[in-house]
């Protein structure tokens, strides 16, 4: 299909953009920030060894060298993504110290939709049973599905109507049971250049996110962007498998990776621009948790265009797998309790997902780091 | 300034699956309002039943990349397109409406297109999948001069989930084309008593509309309301009392349409004659979204 980009709009920005200098709303109005983040990662894990020792076919597929990820949670009988979604959304309420009934909106961002086991459910929505269960009595409620990028999605939807005053609170959450499509991909992976390599990295989690209208003067998200660059848009398809239960995920993995490399430098610059930041002042970056590899391959062309390096980069894969829609979050959790951040750390979180699309969201963590570590 | 519809449309070229749909009628809705591809800063699916039961990319990048909306990054500057998916059953149109009217009403887009198409997924092998093939498409942008949508109105009903349920399982003993001893099956299963408790539930969540935005039900110039059942919109306009003569109805074949039907019915609808519009969306869960629109 020919593209039909416009004429150029001379340096108007490429990305949707909530926050900075000239970002919507226009005037500004409130500032939205993080009140409590949340996750339920199981507690069973499968190591790469033990998958690779499954696989139908003999191959030589050095999967843990390629990737890096030594092991990744998996669901355990009675856990599904609608479990891990409950599981993690109590928890953000409990960091956040509110209740369900204190939400205005719940998105439910999973891209697995597994309730009951292996079912896939399509409707009802999985946001009127999670509402339900949780007690969200006056939440508007939608399920939402952007890959990769959804939960940053919801933070982007979110972030918008809490800017605008239109909701105080909002919570994102998505619930993963993908360690399925790992063990469909060991009964037909052959060698290296399988599509279905990269399921072999997916792990299952849980996660949720609360926004909230920040007090006056308060840290929260400084810049949200988001973009999605469809001439990519075939490169990792995923549907229900041919070969059993479940789903099964196909992707051109090199393509798609050098892809969402190039195409973030000028979306990055635009969102550093528009928060008067350089690369370098970035405290912490989270990118996508794809493999090891890949992403410390892309830092090294990123430093390179920009001249600087973020002082730290979030790698979460080796352990946790790539738990699709919830990495950032997952990652987010683990660095919180693990009282890593500071209130004025300036965060970058970075979704480059299957669309192709680019999403990044740009905060300072503020009173969120109080609500994690030893003391709760 | 208010969200404004500027065209709607509808494909229904049964030999077309969902994406196909749902590309063409966005081509068609873009044309009708004399507006070109990479003008979109915002593109929403809201269809549930898609090719082949995918579940990722979201469908709405795959539309954006068939009608060549803004593919890549131009060097000098932008708008581009944002996309993604509202997966809200029946409601979803109306859903997707909602969250374009925020990005749209804090300026973060300029113009905004929901497109919606359900199709069967695998012919011949879906149990209970009675939708028409169907896809739709509304535009929307921002007007500083017109009031547009000024209210939305969400409600769930859990206690009605089971009548209306679709998933996808895995059905041992029934071989695929690929000779496999089993495959994943799609069933839709759709109570008797859905469609009377969907215009119950309707009823009360548009009241409930019509009181917080005092509107007088009397008024209503138009009623678009669906809930993938035939003969919905009229029980519904028989409950709040609005006038047989001022509900958009569906054309035969597509009375049972489903997540497209607000833009099937509002298609040959005149919203300028109607002055308030109220649409009314109900769907499995049982999910409930009304909006209110003044042209």
């Amino acid at each position: 299909m020919e593209n039909q980009n416009q004429p150029a709009g001379d340096g108007v920005p490429w990305m949707a953009l909530e926050g900075g200098v000239g970002g919507a709303p226009p005037g500004g109005g409130y500032v939205s920030r993080f009140a409590g983040i949340g996750a339920c990662i199981p507690a069973a894990r499968l190591t790469t060894d033990e998958l690779m020792a499954s696989t139908k076919y003999k191959t030589d597929i050095e999967l843990e060298r390629l990737t890096g990820v030594r092991e990744r949670p998996v669901a355990d009988a009675g856990e599904d993504s609608y479990t891990l979604a409950l599981g993690a959304a109590r928890d953000a309420l409990a960091h956040a110290g509110i209740g369900a009934e204190d939400l205005d909106m719940l998105l439910v961002s999973s891209i697995s939709r597994h309730v009951g086991g292996m079912r896939i459910q399509i409707e009802p929505p999985v946001s009127v049973s999670l509402k339900e269960a949780l007690g969200a009595r006056r939440a508007v409620s939608t399920d939402i599905s952007n890959a990769c990028a959804g939960m940053l999605t919801g933070v982007f939807i979110l972030n918008d109507l809490v800017r605008q005053g239109r909701i105080l609170r909002g919570m994102v959450v998505s619930g993963e049971f993908i360690s399925e499509l790992g063990r469909n991909a060991a009964q037909e992976v052959r060698d290296v250049l399988s599509d279905q390599l990269p399921s072999l990295t997916l792990g299952d989690a849980g996660a949720a996110a609360i926004l909230e209208r920040a007090p006056d003067g308060a840290a929260g998200i400084e810049v949200a962007g988001f973009t999605t660059m469809a001439l990519h848009s075939r490169l990792c398809v995923a549907f229900p498998a041919t070969i059993g239960p479940g789903t099964t995920m196909h992707t051109k993995a090199r393509e798609i990776h050098q892809a969402a490399t190039d195409d973030a430098v000028p979306l990055l610059r635009e969102v550093l621009d528009q928060a008067g930041l350089k690369f370098g002042q970035i405290d912490y970056l989270l990118p996508h948790q794809t493999s090891v590899r890949a992403i410390k391959k892309a830092m090294e062309q990123w430093s390179q265009e920009f001249g600087g390096t973020p002082k730290h980069v979030i790698i979460t894969v080796d352990e946790l797998g790539n738990t699709s829609s919830t990495t950032h979050f997952v990652a987010l959790w683990k660095y919180l309790n693990e009282e890593r951040l500071a209130p004025g750390d300036q965060v970058m979180l970075l979704a480059l997902a299957s669309g192709l699309e680019v999403g990044i969201v740009l905060f300072k963590p503020g009173e969120l780091v109080e609500r994690y570590g030893h003391d709760h | 300034m208010g969200t404004i519809i500027e065209a709607a449309a509808t494909a229904t070229e049964s030999s077309l699956g969902a994406v196909q749909l749902a590309g063409t009628a966005a081509r068609l809705c873009l044309k009708r309002a004399g507006r070109a591809p990479h003008e979109l800063g915002l593109l929403i699916n809201a269809g549930v039943y898609l090719d082949n039961n995918i579940s990722e990319p979201a469908i709405a990048a795959l539309i954006q990349d068939d009608i060549g909306a803004n593919l890549w990054r131009l060097p000098a500057g932008g708008p581009g397109t944002f996309s993604f998916d509202v997966r809200n059953g029946a409601c979803g149109l109306l859903t997707g409406i909602y969250l374009a009217d925020g990005l749209l009403a804090s300026e973060t887009v300029n113009t905004a297109m929901v497109v919606a198409a359900d199709a069967d997924p695998e012919p011949g092998f879906t149990e209970g999948f009675g939708f028409p093939a169907v896809g739709g498409a509304i535009l929307l942008s921002a007007d500083d001069q017109r009031t547009g949508f000024t209210a939305f109105r969400f409600a769930t009903f859990p206690e009605f989930a089971s009548l209306s349920q679709s998933d996808v399982t895995w059905r041992q003993g029934i071989p695929d084309r690929t000779g496999h001893a089993g495959r994943n099956v799609l069933a839709v299963k759709i109570a008797g008593t859905y469609a009377t408790r969907a215009a119950q539930c309707a009823e009360s969540t548009t009241r409930e509309l019509a009181a917080a935005s005092a509107l007088d039900l009397g008024e209503v110039g138009l009623l678009v309301a669906t809930a993938s059942v035939p003969g919905f919109a009229g029980a519904l306009a028989e409950r709040l009392g609005i006038p047989a003569g001022r509900v958009a109805s569906l054309p035969d074949g597509l009375a049972g349409a489903h997540t497209a039907a607000p833009a099937v019915a509002l298609e040959p609808a005149d919203l300028a004659a109607a002055g308030t519009t109220v649409f009314v969306s109900a769907g499995a869960g049982i999910t409930v979204v009304a909006a209110l629109y003044r042209a």
